[in-house]
């Protein structure tokens, strides 16, 4: 076959899988402990996915002077309104003492500005859990990930950039012994034998109409590791942003910061279609850092009162504060501005956008071993937490040791060629599709159908239709899938059919994974289903492939710190 | 005074205009929903093939979704970056009506020509090699090395130190000032690295933490004084960073002091406007290049016959009476 012309394999340690936090962070730990780290990147690393990381981060324990309240605020913030109780309290104990003890100097030894005043001190936001910004509230990701950029850079690690892994190579027995690629602005196949795998894409899928992730999040990682039997676990618990531009289309993840303001006791304010104010972070509950299912459980209210849609007819903004209140440590103004808004007087349109997956790959989180040998998770995808930027850099710490530890026993056997020749006929096949619809129009059906059936509110029914048009889509509208360019270099459109097949998987999962999960909890609202049950669900929904599907366990959660203090509850009065 | 020249305002003068608050309201209401723009984007596949098509407008419609309607409904093939959407990742960046904008964050406009941004090799339709902006910052090194060891969180540092470098930490790496830049255009002929770059390296080595020998070295690299203060990076920036006022003229005025040898030219400029109120290219060139001087001989008769170089003057020219003035603006900016 002449198309193993295209193919460029290549050797390392370890694959790292994605560029953002806990990719980079894992790589970096991995070289500095002797073992050579290859990064392969859908985006470029540092820039693309991780760099709408926007906001700031919180203080844990008795950094820059916090008290011991402030500390057990941010602790109970974490695992209350950011984890819903779904969360290793022990895991989060180790994460947070990291998180104090080596991330913060790390960072502002590697070179990281946190923003200070005219006199040296470091700019905080006020209230019960203070947080910084790397230079700007509001676009601290770039400078932040730049940071990570360079440090792989200054490293010399390899790192393959505008490439997006399409498959795990399995060894005969199994295990994980490389990745398959394609770098899709040359067109040309990549392989990479490793002894281990580190998957860290993320956790923002673009699956929704309306979603934060960014261009290349199509849930590859979701997707390849149940290819290769991993279990998952907490598919279903999605997040959502409340206030996102409601136009234009392109600016959806564009989100009007809920958090509290540097530099001021104030925060954003949200308004109905009537204009009634409905949630004010720093008044309605300053304990909810980022307010995010706080928030939504407002908007849920507003909707059902006719006084806004999750598509839009409310409005965000800070027309209580002054512009240089506002302006002063952060960049919110900006986007005001650029819409010919008048700022701060003017309130924006928003709307509901599927944020991320609370859940993902199910760890081990001491060491960030999968289910599946020689495939390890670090960050947004893996099922353990939620991704924040300072939780997912952990992982990196973590899975770098647990593959050191393990290093010497991992296999260094080649992945099987026959799996790696069956990956390039697929992909070959793909590319010469020749139907009558685009990936384009494919992808936003699915997109439809996650938003109006698997939304912010869900009910049985609406599941089984998704489930049902997903199927449709698998069955009637791939097999129709037409790719107009034939070339290799940069042929999105190829791309775009790649990432298709990996986002009807990963939301056929997610479907299935919200139907086993019969409760309401945070962010995860059913409508047949609307009490928070802690004596049945406060409990991991772990999802194990099978011959013919899949089943589901349930693995219960410790409280041994903080508790939710009640059994059962209607989810939209419980505070979190 | 009342200037009369401007009453009729030329073109030019309002496309500068649209960057103001006001220009921006205007943009943004424009069109209605529905209204047509017209776009002719330019193809890769042969020479001068343009893609035109009709885009109905949506409210607050930017660039990037004229580009998404266009690869949706008219040109599935067509190749565009784009990553974040959201003025983050800096990869959606083209050349609107001529001019570079970030497409993600440009309003439309009802006529729109879109094509690749400049200096950069172009890989297909919209998008370019970003290689050779990657190398010159690899090459900078650019990252802080203390001259002693970090000294804990927090370490002492203040945003007065910090405000130079803090302006090019809002850079996106976007690329529109690489294709705007005319030095860049020149291509080998020089060794400047170009705006972009130049960012990147302020970073480092305007913040105060860093080894002066580590800027010192990255300086050598940056061919900075090929700048030709031309603005017009400063006008394409989506981050608006004041690139020449605020990492430009910093670095220049760094090198000068950590690489004295490279600034011999602006240096040198500079005494001959302050002793006589105006340049002299005689007496530059003789400052700069000395007896080398004789090793371009033709070079120099060809100045002379175009009265480049007056030696008459150098010699025998009065001062000017700017010449007070000049020292005087000078030494007002405190160097």
């Amino acid at each position: 076959m002449q198309d193993s012309n295209f193919v460029r394999i290549l050797k390392a340690d370890v694959v790292v899988v994605g560029g953002g936090a806990a990719g980079c962070y894992a790589a970096l730990k991995l070289k500095r402990r002797g073992i050579e780290p290859l990064i392969v990147c859908k985006g470029w690393v540092g820039k693309s996915g991780a760099s709408i990381f926007a906001g700031n981060l919180v203080l844990s324990g008795n950094l820059l002077g916090n008290t011991d309240a402030e500390a057990r605020n941010t602790a109970e913030f974490l695992i209350r309104y950011h984890n819903q109780f779904l969360i290793d309290q022990h895991w989060a104990r180790r994460c947070g003492k990291w998180i104090e003890q080596v991330y913060y100097p790390e960072l502002e030894e590697a070179g990281l500005y946190f923003r200070r005043d005219d006199v040296g001190n470091i700019v905080t936001s006020p209230g019960k859990i203070r947080s910084v910004a790397a230079n700007v509230q509001g676009n601290s990701g770039v400078p932040f990930m730049d940071l990570r950029r360079k440090q792989v850079i200054k490293a010399g690690i390899q790192r393959l950039e505008e490439t997006t892994v399409t498959a795990l190579l399995q060894r005969a027995d199994g295990s994980i012994g490389g990745v398959f690629g394609l770098d899709y602005l040359r067109g040309e196949y990549i392989v990479v034998h490793a002894r281990a795998v580190v998957l860290a894409t993320g956790y923002s899928d673009r699956l929704h109409f309306r979603s934060t992730g960014t261009r290349e999040m199509s849930a590859d990682g979701v997707a390849m590791a149940w290819r290769v039997g991993a279990r998952m676990s907490n598919l279903e618990m999605q997040w959502w942003h409340t206030n996102d531009a409601a136009q234009p289309a392109s600016w959806q993840r564009m989100q009007v910061y809920p958090n509290p303001m540097l530099g001021s006791e104030k925060s954003a304010r949200m308004v109905n279609s009537w204009g009634e104010e409905f949630f004010n972070q720093q008044v309605d509950d300053p304990l909810a850092f980022g307010p995010y299912t706080v928030q939504l459980k407002a908007l849920v209210k507003q909707v059902r009162a006719g006084k806004a849609r999750y598509d839009g007819g409310y409005f965000a903004g800070f027309d209580h504060c002054t512009a240089a209140e506002v302006e002063a440590y952060t960049s919110y103004a900006k986007g005001y501005k650029q819409l010919g808004l008048r700022f701060p007087e003017d309130l924006l349109e928003t709307a509901v956008t599927a944020h991320y997956r609370q859940g993902g790959v199910d760890v081990d989180n001491r060491s960030m071993r999968s289910s599946v040998p020689g495939l390890y998770v670090a960050g947004g995808l893996g099922g353990h937490s939620n991704g924040l930027i300072a939780l997912a850099t952990y992982d990196g710490e973590v899975v770098a040791d647990g593959v050191a530890g393990d290093f010497d026993a991992l296999s260094t056997t080649p992945p099987d060629s026959d799996r790696l020749q069956a990956e390039e006929r697929r992909l070959e096949q793909l590319r010469v599709s020749k139907g009558d619809l685009t990936p384009t129009v494919i992808k936003e059906t699915l997109r439809r159908i996650m938003w109006d059936h698997v939304g912010v509110e869900k009910d049985g029914a609406g599941l089984t239709k998704a489930l049902e048009a997903i199927q449709r889509i698998k069955v009637e509208l791939l097999p129709r899938l037409n790719i107009s360019f034939e070339g290799r270099t940069a042929n999105y459109e190829w791309l775009d059919a790649i990432d298709l097949v990996n986002m009807i998987e990963a939301s056929e999962l997610i479907v299935l994974s919200s139907l086993e999960r019969t409760e309401s909890r945070g962010p995860f609202m059913r409508g047949d289903f609307p009490d928070t049950d802690n004596e049945y669900w406060l409990a991991a929904n772990v999802m194990i492939r099978t011959g013919n599907g899949c089943r589901f366990e349930r693995r219960t959660y410790e409280t041994p710190f903080i508790q939710p203090g009640f059994s059962s509850c209607k989810n939209l009065e419980v505070p979190w | 005074m009342k200037d009369t020249a401007h009453q009729v305002v030329p073109d030019f003068y309002r496309i500068e205009q649209a960057t103001c608050g006001d220009g921006l309201k205007a943009r943004n209401t424009a069109m209605r929903e529905g209204d047509s723009i017209r776009v002719s984007i330019r193809r890769s596949a042969h020479q001068d093939e343009w893609s035109t098509c009709i885009v109905p407008y949506r409210k607050w419609m930017r660039v990037l979704d004229v580009l998404n309607y266009v690869a949706e409904f008219h040109a599935p093939d067509l190749a565009y970056r784009w990553f974040c959407g959201s003025k983050m990742c800096g990869s959606c960046a083209v050349r609107m009506n001529g001019r570079e904008v970030l497409a993600c964050w440009e309003a439309a406009l009802p006529n729109m020509t879109i094509e690749p941004l400049r200096n950069l090799p172009v890989l297909r339709d919209l998008v370019v090699d970003r290689q050779p902006y990657e190398a010159r910052v690899a090459a900078f090194e650019p990252w802080i090395e203390r001259p002693s060891p970090y000294s804990g969180f927090p370490e002492p540092l203040t945003h007065r130190e910090m405000k130079e470098a803090s302006k090019a930490l809002d850079c996106i790496s976007c690329m529109a000032c690489f294709s705007a830049c005319p030095v860049i255009g020149l291509g080998s002929l020089t060794d400047f690295a170009g705006p972009a770059p130049l960012v990147q390296l302020a970073q480092t080595a305007l913040d105060p933490r860093n080894d002066p020998a580590k800027v010192r070295a990255a300086l050598e690299k940056s061919g900075i004084f090929n700048c030709v203060s031309c603005y017009k990076c400063e006008e394409v920036c989506p981050a608006a960073i004041p690139i020449v006022s605020r990492v430009i003229e910093p670095l220049k005025a760094r090198a000068a002091q950590l690489v004295p040898e490279m600034a011999r030219h602006a240096q040198t400029f500079r005494l001959v406007v302050a002793t006589r109120g105006r340049i002299d290219p005689g007496e530059l060139i003789l400052r700069v290049q000395g007896l080398a001087v004789l090793k371009r001989i033709p070079r120099l008769l060809r100045m002379l016959v175009r009265r480049k170089v007056r030696p008459l003057r150098t010699v025998f020219g009065v001062k000017s009476a700017a010449a007070s003035a000049t020292r005087r603006i000078l030494s007002s900016r405190g160097d």
